[in-house]
């Protein structure tokens, strides 16, 4: 890995970070202060208004009532990835396509660092960058809770929750930074790394609507957990191995694709 | 220094280079001339090793340029064809970032050639006007002292004089031994500079040949007016000159440097209102050699 390189690519993208942590931070608040302990009916029938199906693909589940499976069921049933998934578009596609398109990789590659070297450092700042996204959202969600609702966040469950999270949406982001490093063409890059988180994404969302189409839910990679059941104690040690598994293995194609290709430049 | 073998590269249009062959001495400054789309700038790809051949090698001092580019990149300056910076970089935090990438420090040679260029680095390169980017793309390859250089057009959008300055710039560098491979569109460039050339088209090597001959074969366009211009033409036709055209009362004469001598005793027994050289385009050129080809074959 090149810290130069490294350097350089958080001095362009941080604030790209920052929106994003920003965003969700609003969120997560605005989530935490609409949470009433005493009063959990009022705030679920008032939500009685919106369409049942609507709920159901926004991942919103009217049958919790304690603070951490509140936040588990409001915030990461959908917005915890959805939001995500656009910041890892962005940046995949950003990160090598969008270099190789506009011919600036040229200046990196003609200097004595490997292709191998600088996509190993483009995916290490892909990876790390969600992980101090949700790393800033846990610790700061964590502090919010605690002044609002004193001791009533399991902290514990709420770290699996977004030690989950996070791995799934680092996947999400190897499946961009692989097509970002397979194309050329930014074009390409965007059709495939955008159009299948977004399938993914809309996959759980139907799949949450009715039985008939719960196998939806069951092959988009959004859906391989309930949050719910999460904090609630089930035990997803294999799924988060497997998601390491999907990010080293689309880490590794993505600098072996790259090394290989042709790059007219 | 260079060295091109067999080197075939196709791209899925059936363009390409095709089975080329050359080699370029260590100290050597070799043109690389062609029209646009003939393969220069794919011959390039290949010795950056941006691009694995489908067949034959490039070697830059003694390494395969596909296995080893990262180790030939130590010694190697590259401007290229269509330069593209990093977005959102100043001129000099862009400076900087080469040189913690290449991992050299002396700066020393880099101010010499903001002076040289009058390039004031500072402020956005998205602002930079085309030459101010030319400028700082020729300050990047040249400003680590590489011992090989691989120039695509580099004096492109640069304005007359400061094309000259890159001509001294060029010839300061052959005088330190460098190994230069320069490809161009301005043939009075390569005539400045360069010791050989390679003329490229439709991706096969069409004419390789050292400067000087060239020149010698190379025709060049006269006009010239005069009150009498029949008499004129016959007598330049009687002495077995190529008339181009003939305007009104100026006639255009295609003479090699060797006979010149004779065109201007011959134009002596008229009255010459004007006299002028034809700006030869390098597609004159071009023309002459593929012509040269066709007759040949």
């Amino acid at each position: 890995m090149s810290i130069t390189l490294f350097k350089t690519t958080l001095k362009k993208n941080w604030i790209l970070l920052l929106i994003f942590i920003s965003v969700l931070l609003l969120y997560t608040l605005e989530m935490t202060l609409i949470y009433d302990p005493e009063n959990m009916e009022a705030l679920t029938s008032m939500l009685k208004v919106f369409p049942e199906e609507l709920m159901k693909a926004m991942g919103f589940s009217d049958l919790v009532t304690d603070l951490t499976a509140y936040l588990a069921s409001w915030l990461y049933g959908m917005l915890m990835f959805a939001f995500p998934m656009i910041y890892c578009i962005i940046l995949g596609n950003k990160l090598v396509a969008k270099t190789v398109d506009n011919g600036s990789i040229s200046y990196l590659l003609s200097t004595p660092n490997s292709r191998v070297k600088i996509i190993v450092t483009q995916g290490i700042y892909a990876i790390l960058s969600v992980a101090v996204l949700f790393t800033a959202l846990f610790s700061i969600s964590v502090l919010i809770c605690e002044a609002k609702f004193p001791d009533l966040l399991d902290i514990g469950a709420y770290f699996k929750l977004n030690v989950t999270t996070m791995l799934v949406n680092t996947a999400v982001m190897m499946v961009t930074f692989f097509f970002s490093c397979l194309f050329n063409d930014s074009k390409y890059s965007f059709l495939f790394g955008a159009g299948i988180p977004i399938m993914f994404l809309l996959m759980n969302m139907l799949g949450g609507i009715s039985k008939d189409a719960e196998f939806l839910k069951k092959i988009s990679i959004y859906g391989w957990y309930d949050p719910v059941k999460l904090v609630r104690g089930k035990d997803y040690f294999n799924l988060n191995m497997l998601f390491i598994g999907i990010i080293i293995v689309l880490f590794i194609a993505s600098v072996l694709v790259f090394k290989r290709k042709r790059l007219p430049i | 220094m260079i060295e091109v073998k067999n080197l075939t590269m196709k791209y899925p249009s059936g363009k390409g280079i095709f089975d080329l062959n050359f080699f370029v001495n260590q100290g050597e400054v070799m043109g690389y001339l062609g029209p646009n789309g003939a393969g220069k700038t794919t011959t390039i790809r290949a010795l950056l090793g941006f691009m694995k051949p489908n067949n034959g090698t490039a070697a830059i001092g003694g390494m395969d340029c596909w296995y080893k580019a990262t180790e030939i990149q130590k010694a190697l300056g590259y401007i290229p064809g269509e330069i593209n910076f990093l977005d959102g970089m100043s001129g000099d935090e862009f400076l900087k970032f080469m040189h913690d990438m290449r991992k050299t420090k002396d700066i020393s040679f880099q101010k010499q050639l903001l002076e040289m260029f009058e390039l004031n680095p500072k402020g956005k390169i998205k602002k930079f006007s085309k030459g101010m980017k030319q400028k700082l793309g020729i300050v990047t390859a040249f400003m680590h002292n590489p011992d090989v250089l691989i120039l695509d057009e580099p004096t492109s959008g640069l304005d007359p004089l400061m094309q000259n300055r890159f001509v001294d710039l060029l010839l300061s560098e052959k005088a330190k031994g460098k190994t230069i491979l320069m490809s161009s569109h301005m043939f009075e460039e390569v005539e400045k500079t360069c010791d050989n050339v390679l003329i490229i088209k439709d991706g096969r090597i069409v004419k390789q040949s050292d400067v000087q001959t060239l020149k010698i074969t190379q025709r060049k366009g006269y006009i010239l007016k005069t009150t009498d211009i029949n008499s004129l033409a016959q007598a330049l036709q009687s002495e077995n000159f190529e008339i181009g055209s003939i305007h009104n009362n100026s006639v255009e004469v295609f003479v090699s440097a060797h006979n010149v001598d004779r065109l201007i005793k011959t134009a002596a027994n008229f009255t010459i209102t004007h006299f002028d050289i034809k700006v030869q385009t390098l597609e004159d050129i071009f023309m002459q050699f593929y012509g040269q080809e066709e007759k040949s074959r």
